[in-house]
Order: structure tokens, then C-alpha cells, then sequence
């Protein structure tokens, strides 16, 4: 009797203070799975396949991720603007999805180091007679809403005074509306650039060149105030590029080297 | 066109997205009407000033785009970590938007009724809850019945909306079809076709009823 | 438990951008009003002209953009279209596919409003030597659009609402697209589309306020 009371009063207690120091790396590991908010219509990092089952860099990042931290990785499809209502709703634990580590959004989420870089690339439709990023000038061009490119694309428009642009909520929009013919061309990163032309679905649709923005390095991300976790998430980028698996993933999904993730002359 | 490379297994994609928009409307649907009929009721019973602050948020709902009302939803759920998933968002705020416009209609489903009927049915000895359930419900009923149908169509149509927050309903799966076999215009005439075969008969039997009950015929 | 902090500032700094955006919503609204009016004024032509193919096209146009969502037609005035090598600009798709919803909703609301007025009318202004088109425009015309002016007003604070429904074509020059934007480029989801929802809100409480004053003056009420 006295011992049970004992036990309880003790496993009440190391409930307590469990509950007052758990942080969200705890939470992952106490629950024993990882839910990944990933964005599928921005292939080859998020897609589907025949079946619509979710694949890609981004899928295989967080599995590789999931089994580091031992727990289940749940891949939950968030469209781009729905990234960070879902991590800040607690849906999801992180994001893996391609999202640019600008420093307007680090003021309401928390980045880690870059885990992929993207080049730019324009591709363009043949009818429009775009060769190059210079060729650009005036035509009709589009990318995908908020994202790096498309905020560079666009001032550059500004700056051009010629020009329109647009903006689509999805890559796949603005792709259809360059095979379509009403986009003359779209300033992508190079691997959705590739992959889209590779399906072969675009006829007269082909990268012509790269675009002259800055890389576009891209993090993971989770709550701002959730050092614990953020510190875990940079030690498994540093991880995975350590053991070659970085190298290894871009080859099964955009082929050739992978792109270096640092920058040269300062840390982070 | 009809050399197609859509499969029965993306045609079972889009049947699960028909699922989901009806889903979503039939829970939508209901919570809707339950809560329009209470804030009818209420804002019958209560009267102009003092239902004003209730007017006032249900108008807010009817006079603000329903994309930005699931936006903010959910924008606010997530300030709010209630860590509420897509179909619950999208139905919590689905509801609202119905029950705005359903208390509208009960209003003028209760309006209609003639005030010396009721006042005849309180003569008799009814009370009130009587006179509502005997008199009032059935009379408002016939009033209200097409409009509420036309309702429910229009939810079941902005319903399209909740793709928005990664809910994969009929017009979303649509999409991904698109994207994955590039057939725009046959994927998505399937798409309105489908929305259309559900939608014309419900139509067709809410303008019948209207013909059917209308009192001045 | 709220573990987070409005940054208001953020959004105030953005209002003149999303008032610009506002004038924009609001001029797509009135054109595709206008637009939708005359296509509906036709379409009702077309329903009395007792031609089986000019009423049977009427009704398909009625029950098409009466029964599939406003966002699928929007999305198919921009990519279906495009289908076919039509390439209508963002704003244009959106007029467009507003204008076609109108059209089919103010359509239905002109044929309730002809059932309110007696044949009688039309037939005795015939006999007092008046063609059809005549009767039509002097005495079943005013009257029709007397009845149908509220449900009219209906139709257009639909049509503002329906303007946020521009960002899925490309759109992003008017209320929604720039809040959008706005929001993509910060997070600040929630701040922004807040302000947009107060801006919506006064925009369709001026539209509905602005109308009662015209039904006020012109049919007197």
C-alpha cells in the first residue's frame, strides 16, 4: 500500500518534470514518429507516382531523418502556402520542403543549415524564341508564388519596366501555362526545370540557359524557439553529406554532383 | 483527346476526391443548419438590437471571400496550436459560412409565416415551443426548403476552396492528375462533369419544389 | 499558450499596397457586373426567343455556371483555353470566368422576375400597337429589372467575393493576390490576410450601401 503510493507519487513526479523539460525532440521521440510536412507537386523533391504514393528527395530526406531519431517518419502533403499553419498548428513536427532560408521568414519560423541548394535556370518555351536569360526581357513570365526565384524573377521585371509577370500557386501551374504557350518562359530551380523536361510531357518546353540570381539554399525548418531540435537537424545535415548520403540521394533524383552546401569566408 | 493515358486507378483518384468534397459538405451541411436554425431562431426571437453583435459576425462571413475565411481559419487554429487537421479546419469554418447564410433563410422562412396565424396558434393555448414545432416549423419549412437546397449545392461548389489547405477534394485531385499526365482539358471536363452530375438533379428538385409550394400559385 | 507575436506593423506598413489591390478587386467586380448583365439580358432574349437552339443554349450556359464551382471555371477560362491555344491574361481569365457565373445566376434571377409580371401587360401593350420588342423594352423590361435589382446586388458582392479566386490563375495584382504575396514572402499569414478580410468586408458593405442608394432613387422603394 504505502510502496504503491510511493510509486505513484514517483511516477507522478517524473511525469511533471518530464512534461516541464520535454521539448519538441523529446515529443518526436515519446511519440515515435516524425511528421515531415512536405510539398509533392515540386518534383523530383516532393511527387507522386502511379499509385499517388508520395516520392522524392524531400520523402527520402525525412525517412532518413525518421530513422536516425529511431521513430516512424509520417509524410504529411502540405501545398506551399500551408507549410507553416501546419508546423505552427503542431500537424507537423518539421518541415523538409524546399523552403528558402530567407531572413524575412526566419523572423517566424527557425532554419537550419542549407540542405540542398538549387541553381536557377530559365526554361522557355520554343515558340517564344527565348534563348537565353537576357532574351527574357519584355516577354511573359511566370514562376511559383513565394517562392526565391519568383521574388527575384519579379523584381527583375520591375527593374526591366517591361515585361509581366506572374505568379502561379503551384510549379505544375506553371509549367501547364508553358507548355500552353502563356507563359514564355519561367525562371525555375534547375532540378525541377530537369525533371519536368525529362517526363517528356512538355512538348516544345526546354531549358535554355541559367539564370543570374544567387543559389537558392534551402533549409529545414521547425518551431523558432526549438533549439533543441534545431541543433539535432543541422548535426543530420552535417550527417548526411559526412557519410555521402547527401551525394547519394541527389544522384537517384537530379543526377551529376550535388551542389556544396557551404559558403565560402563565413560560418553559420 | 480520348487517346487518354488516364487509368481506372486515377479514376478511383478522382471518385476518393468526389468522396472527400461530399464529405466535407455533409458535415459542413449539417453542423451549418443546426447552428443557422439556432441563430435564426435567436435572432428572431431576439429581435434587431439586441441580436445586432450576432448579425453583425454572420454578415462578417457572408462579406468576406471564403478563401480568406479558410485561410485565416486556419492561420488561427495554428496560432492557437489546436493542431486541428485540414478536414476539421475546413469544416469548422465550412459551418460557420453555411450557418451564416442559413440563418438568413430561416429568418425569412419564420417572416414569412403570417403573424395572426401564429397569434391564433398562441389563442389557442399553444406555447410558444408549440406554436414553433406545430405551426412555425412546418409553414417556415416550405418557405425555406429551396433555398436551403440551393445552399447546400453552393457549399458543396465552394467546397472546391479547401484544396487550399492541401484537403485533396475533387477539383485537388483533378489537379494532381494534371500534373502527372498533362491532359488539362479531358481531366478537368471530367472534373465538371462530375461536379455537374451531382449538383443538376439536386437543382432540378430544389427549383421542382419551389414551383411545387410556391404560395402564389 | 499563445506562443506567438502579431507583428501588426508588418501589415499596417503593407495597407497602401493592399488598398491598390482593393481598387483592382473592385473594378473587376463592376466590369464583370456589366459584363455579366448584358450576356444575361441576351441569354434571357435568347429563353423567350422560342428558338429551341438559341434557349436550349441559354439554359446549358444557365445550368453549367449554376452547377460547377466558380473556381473550376475560372481555373478553365485560364488552362482550358489555353488548351486550345486561347490565352487569356489573369485579369482577363477572371472577368471572364466571373462574367460567366454572373451571367447564369442573373439569368435565373430575370426569369423569376418575368414570372412576377402578367402576360397580360406585354399582350396589352400589343394591342395598343406596340411590336414585341417594344412592349418587351417599355413595359415587361423596367418592371423585370425593378424585381431583380436586389438579387442583382446579391450577384455583385458575390462577384467581389469570387475576385479572390484570381490567385489560382496567376493573378496578383488585386486584393487577394497581393495578400497573398505579401504572405508568401513574410509567414505572416495570419496579419495579413486579417487586414485583407477587413478590406473585403468594407468593400461589400459600400457595394451593398451604394446600391440600396440607386434602387432608392431609381425605382423608389
Amino acid at each position: 500500500m504505502k510502496l504503491s503510493v510511493f510509486a505513484f507519487s514517483l511516477l507522478a513526479a517524473t511525469a511533471l518534470t518530464s512534461q516541464a523539460h520535454a521539448d519538441k525532440l523529446d515529443d518526436i521521440i515519446a511519440s515515435g514518429t516524425l511528421r515531415c510536412a512536405v510539398v509533392l507537386d515540386f518534383p523530383p523533391m516532393g511527387a507522386r507516382d502511379e499509385s499517388n504514393n508520395a516520392i522524392g528527395f524531400d520523402v527520402d530526406y525525412c525517412n532518413d531523418l525518421a530513422k536516425a531519431l529511431g521513430v516512424t517518419a509520417e509524410i504529411v502533403e502540405t501545398p506551399f502556402p500551408e507549410r507553416i499553419p501546419a508546423l505552427m498548428s503542431g500537424r507537423v513536427d518539421i518541415g523538409v520542403a524546399s523552403t528558402s532560408d530567407t531572413l524575412e521568414r526566419a523572423k517566424t519560423v527557425g532554419m537550419t543549415v542549407p540542405y540542398f541548394a538549387f541553381e536557377m535556370a530559365v526554361t522557355a518555351n520554343e515558340k517564344s524564341g527565348v534563348k537565353s536569360f537576357e532574351d527574357i526581357k519584355g516577354k511573359i513570365v511566370g514562376a511559383t508564388a513565394g517562392t526565391y526565384e519568383a521574388i527575384a524573377l519579379e523584381e527583375q521585371v520591375k527593374a526591366w519596366g517591361v515585361g509581366e509577370f506572374r505568379p502561379y500557386q503551384t510549379q505544375a501551374d506553371v509549367f501547364l501555362a508553358l507548355s500552353q504557350g502563356q507563359l514564355d518562359a519561367t525562371v525555375s530551380t534547375s532540378t525541377v526545370a530537369q525533371a519536368n523536361v525529362k517526363t517528356g510531357k512538355f512538348p516544345g518546353v526546354a531549358v535554355v540557359g541559367k539564370a543570374p540570381f544567387d543559389t537558392d539554399y534551402v533549409a529545414l525548418f521547425t518551431n523558432r524557439e526549438e533549439y533543441g531540435l534545431i541543433n539535432y537537424l543541422n548535426l543530420f545535415v552535417n550527417q548526411q553529406v559526412r557519410t555521402g548520403r547527401y551525394a547519394e540521394l541527389y544522384g537517384k533524383w537530379v543526377g551529376g554532383e550535388a551542389p556544396a552546401l557551404s559558403v565560402n569566408g563565413v560560418y553559420r | 483527346m480520348f487517346d487518354t493515358t488516364l487509368t481506372w486507378n486515377d479514376l478511383a483518384f478522382l471518385a476518393q476526391g468526389a468522396a472527400m468534397t461530399l464529405a466535407v459538405t455533409a458535415v459542413s451541411v449539417t453542423a451549418g443548419t443546426v447552428l443557422g436554425i439556432l441563430f435564426g431562431v435567436l435572432r428572431v426571437q431576439l429581435g434587431g438590437i439586441w441580436s445586432a453583435p450576432l448579425t453583425f459576425v454572420l454578415d462578417v462571413f457572408r462579406s468576406v471571400p471564403l478563401l480568406i475565411q479558410l485561410v485565416l481559419g486556419n492561420a488561427l487554429q495554428s496560432i492557437a496550436k489546436l493542431g486541428w487537421a485540414p478536414f476539421t479546419t475546413s469544416c469548422v469554418v465550412l459551418s460557420l459560412y453555411t450557418a451564416a447564410y442559413c440563418s438568413e433563410i430561416i429568418r425569412g422562412g419564420i417572416g414569412a409565416v403570417p403573424a395572426t396565424t401564429r397569434r391564433a396558434a398562441r389563442s389557442l393555448g399553444m406555447t410558444w415551443w408549440q406554436d414553433m414545432r406545430y405551426i412555425v416549423a412546418p409553414l417556415a419549412t416550405r418557405v425555406s426548403l429551396p433555398a436551403w437546397i440551393g445552399l447546400t449545392l453552393g457549399v458543396m461548389k465552394d467546397s472546391a476552396l479547401v484544396l487550399w489547405l492541401g484537403l485533396i477534394e475533387l477539383l485537388r485531385a483533378s489537379q494532381i492528375l494534371v500534373t502527372r499526365l498533362q491532359e488539362p482539358l479531358f481531366i478537368l471536363l471530367i472534373c465538371g462533369v462530375i461536379y455537374f452530375v451531382i449538383s443538376f438533379p439536386i437543382a432540378r428538385l430544389g427549383g421542382y419544389l419551389e414551383r411545387r409550394w410556391s404560395p402564389n400559385d | 499558450m499563445l506562443n506567438y507575436t502579431f507583428h501588426w506593423n508588418q501589415a499596417l506598413k503593407a495597407l497602401p499596397q493592399m488598398l491598390d489591390g482593393a481598387v483592382v478587386t473592385l473594378q473587376i467586380a463592376l466590369l464583370s457586373m456589366v459584363l455579366g448583365l448584358a450576356l444575361a439580358l441576351t441569354l434571357t432574349a435568347f429563353r423567350l426567343s422560342g428558338s429551341r437552339i438559341l434557349s436550349g443554349f441559354a439554359t446549358t450556359w444557365v445550368e453549367v455556371a449554376r452547377n460547377t464551382p466558380a473556381l473550376f471555371q475560372i481555373y478553365m477560362a485560364h488552362f482550358g483555353l489555353g488548351n486550345f491555344g486561347i490565352h487569356l491574361s489573369p485579369y482577363t481569365a477572371l472577368l471572364i470566368g466571373i462574367a460567366f457565373n454572373n451571367a447564369g445566376y442573373l439569368t435565373e434571377n430575370f426569369r423569376g422576375a418575368l414570372k412576377a409580371i402578367p402576360d397580360t401587360q406585354a399582350r396589352a401593350g400589343r394591342s395598343l400597337g406596340m411590336t414585341p420588342i417594344q412592349a418587351f423594352r417599355l413595359i415587361v423590361l423596367p418592371q423585370m429589372l425593378r424585381v431583380a435589382f436586389l438579387p442583382a446586388t446579391n450577384q455583385m458582392v458575390w462577384a467581389i467575393l469570387m475576385t479572390s479566386l484570381g490567385v489560382t490563375v496567376g493573378m496578383n495584382t488585386d486584393l487577394a493576390g497581393i495578400t497573398q504575396e505579401l504572405n508568401a514572402r513574410s509567414f505572416r499569414t495570419f496579419e495579413f490576410f486579417a487586414l485583407a478580410a477587413v478590406i473585403y468586408y468594407i468593400i461589400a458593405k459600400l457595394v451593398t450601401l451604394a446600391a440600396r442608394l440607386v434602387a432608392a432613387r431609381m425605382f423608389r422603394y
